[in-house]
């Protein structure tokens, strides 16, 4: 569902962030990209949503490469894409369910939502989400008063609301504690199975990524280190990713 | 650290907070030049005020006690004032938002526009209201309008402003995830920018209005109506009964605003 080919990431300051990265993301599975600080995993992200744009190399989501689109045909094309962060990133002052709803805005282009509405069919369904992810009856509280979990949870059901094809996920239990963090990823393991969602996840916990990934990408100097299932990663390749960027 | 180390650290700090000593003697010095300079250019006379002490005294006699007979005389003047201030606000607020949706750096369509829109600020702002209240009783005549016209014009100043750098220090974090989801710009700015900052607005225009309140009772002097104007010919008729009176309602009139203002704001915040 998510295919990222050749994709060279070069800043104006000459640093290479990625290196003819390429890798591929089906649909109901959920890839963990491991490595360390600077080894080019954000920006990874970042280049596939087009929020940077790539030096080199193709983003396809589906049959589009996302890679040369702008404006309304960019926004178009990412509709499928959804994206959760490491802070949820919600608006404080809305409710929860107002949140989640504003996931479905891109589907609408009338005055109602231009004005700040939302329509009833997409509140209901929001509601939907939000049992979904196990917050039902936080719907009418401001997001500002949730605790991170629970804030996390409302990004995905955000995410959810917006019926992507493919999740991206940075980072999005760097700042959990550990019980929190397991609940975020076995909902990602789940949505993944269930929604046949293409779940790609930066994580920095490599237990995490053992539990829940279907397969474990690593990443050094912006290149693929290894790409394996979790079954067949030794542990010694993922101590050496880490010890050769401390190094 | 060895002692032996030590001890040059220490006398370079000590040399450091001797010189620390010095630039603090001298700013003192400077501050006092500059409040000394002050008295000297507006012709500071101390003395004047003890001789003067007696015609004070005189007009405040003459002022008591208030005229409450005239109580009847001051409600529409009153109510002119506080409504060329709520005019003048809101009328204010409905001219800044788009300037300052142009003026704010991180929402800004255009650097053009962003130019444009400061400059329009920057000269509402400079302009003084009462300036503003002149020019438009030119243009209108006398009454509470030119006064509702003149602070609606001068608010832009303050308000877009204002509102320009609330925006400009909003979180931008939660608007690029909406981004994100696929929402329009407009869509953005409806259920992202605007519920994120409009305690902060609301908060501001509050306070505004309170500012308006005190502004429109000076802008009466020019012709511009309200308790302002009512004050000013009371004045000039040596009905010092009816003036101590105005001043009354002026203060409970200032102070009221002020405490309503306060008490909603702090519920914002």
């Amino acid at each position: 569902m998510l295919r990222v080919c050749d994709l060279t990431m070069r800043y104006p300051n000459g640093k290479v962030a990625l290196a003819r990265f390429s890798l591929t993301v089906n649909a109901g599975e959920l890839v963990v990209v491991l490595g360390g600080n600077g080894s080019g995993k954000t920006t990874l992200l970042r280049c596939v949503t087009r929020m940077l744009d790539p030096t080199a190399g193709e983003v396809w989501l589906g049959d589009t490469n996302l890679v040369g689109l702008s404006g309304e045909r960019l926004r178009q094309a990412r509709l499928p894409l959804a994206m959760i962060w490491q802070q949820a990133n919600l608006v404080r002052r809305r409710s929860v369910l107002s949140n989640v709803a504003s996931g479905t805005l891109g589907r609408h282009s009338g005055l109602w939502t231009a004005l700040g509405g939302l329509p009833a069919e997409e509140l209901r369904a929001a509601h939907g989400y939000l049992e979904e992810v196990g917050l039902g009856e936080l719907a009418l509280q401001r997001a500002g008063t949730l605790s991170g979990g629970q804030a996390q949870r409302v990004a995905i059901a955000r995410a959810l609301a917006q019926h992507p094809k493919v999740l991206l996920a940075d980072e999005p239990v760097a700042s959990l504690d550990p019980e929190a963090a397991d609940d975020i990823m076995r909902l990602l393991r789940r949505l993944a199975a269930e929604e046949n969602l293409a779940v790609l996840c930066v994580l920095h916990q490599v237990e995490l990524a053992y539990e829940y990934a279907d397969r474990v990408v690593g990443l050094r100097g912006g290149g693929i280190v290894f790409d394996l299932p979790c079954s067949e990663l030794p542990r010694d390749a993922v101590r050496r990713l880490y010890l050769s960027e401390a190094a | 650290m060895t002692a032996d180390a030590a001890v040059p650290r220490l006398i370079e700090r000590s040399w450091g907070g001797a010189l620390s000593l010095a630039l603090r003697l001298v700013l003192l010095l400077a501050l006092i030049l500059i409040v000394i300079q002050s008295a000297l250019v507006v012709h500071a006379r101390p003395q004047d005020l003890v001789t003067g002490a007696y015609g004070m005294a005189d007009i405040i006699r003459r002022a008591m006690p208030p005229d409450f007979a005239e109580i009847n005389k001051i409600w529409w003047p009153t109510l002119e004032t506080v409504d060329i201030a709520i005019f003048g606000t809101v009328g204010g607020v409905i001219m800044a938002t788009p300037l300052a949706i142009l003026a704010a750096i991180n929402v800004t369509p255009s650097r053009y526009l962003y130019y444009f829109a400061r400059g329009v600020i920057g000269f509402a702002r400079s302009v003084p209201d009462l300036v503003w209240a002149l020019l438009f009783v030119t243009a209108v005549g006398l009454g509470p309008f030119p006064g509702a016209l003149a602070l609606a014009v001068h608010s832009v100043g303050m308000l877009g402003r204002l509102f320009a750098e609330t925006i400009e220090h909003m979180e931008m974090a939660p608007i690029d995830a909406l981004s994100l989801t696929g929402a329009r710009r407009l869509q953005v700015f409806t259920h992202g920018v605007i519920p994120s900052v409009l305690p902060a607005l609301l908060g501001i225009t509050l306070y505004r209005l309170d500012e308006n309140i005190r502004s429109s009772l000076v802008l009466g002097f020019v012709g511009a109506g309200g308790i302002g104007f009512e004050l000013l010919s009371a004045m000039s008729l040596f009905q010092y009964r009816l003036v101590s009176l105005y001043l009354i309602v002026t203060f409970v009139l200032v102070i009221g605003a002020e405490r309503l203002s306060a008490l909603v704001r702090a519920r914002l915040a």
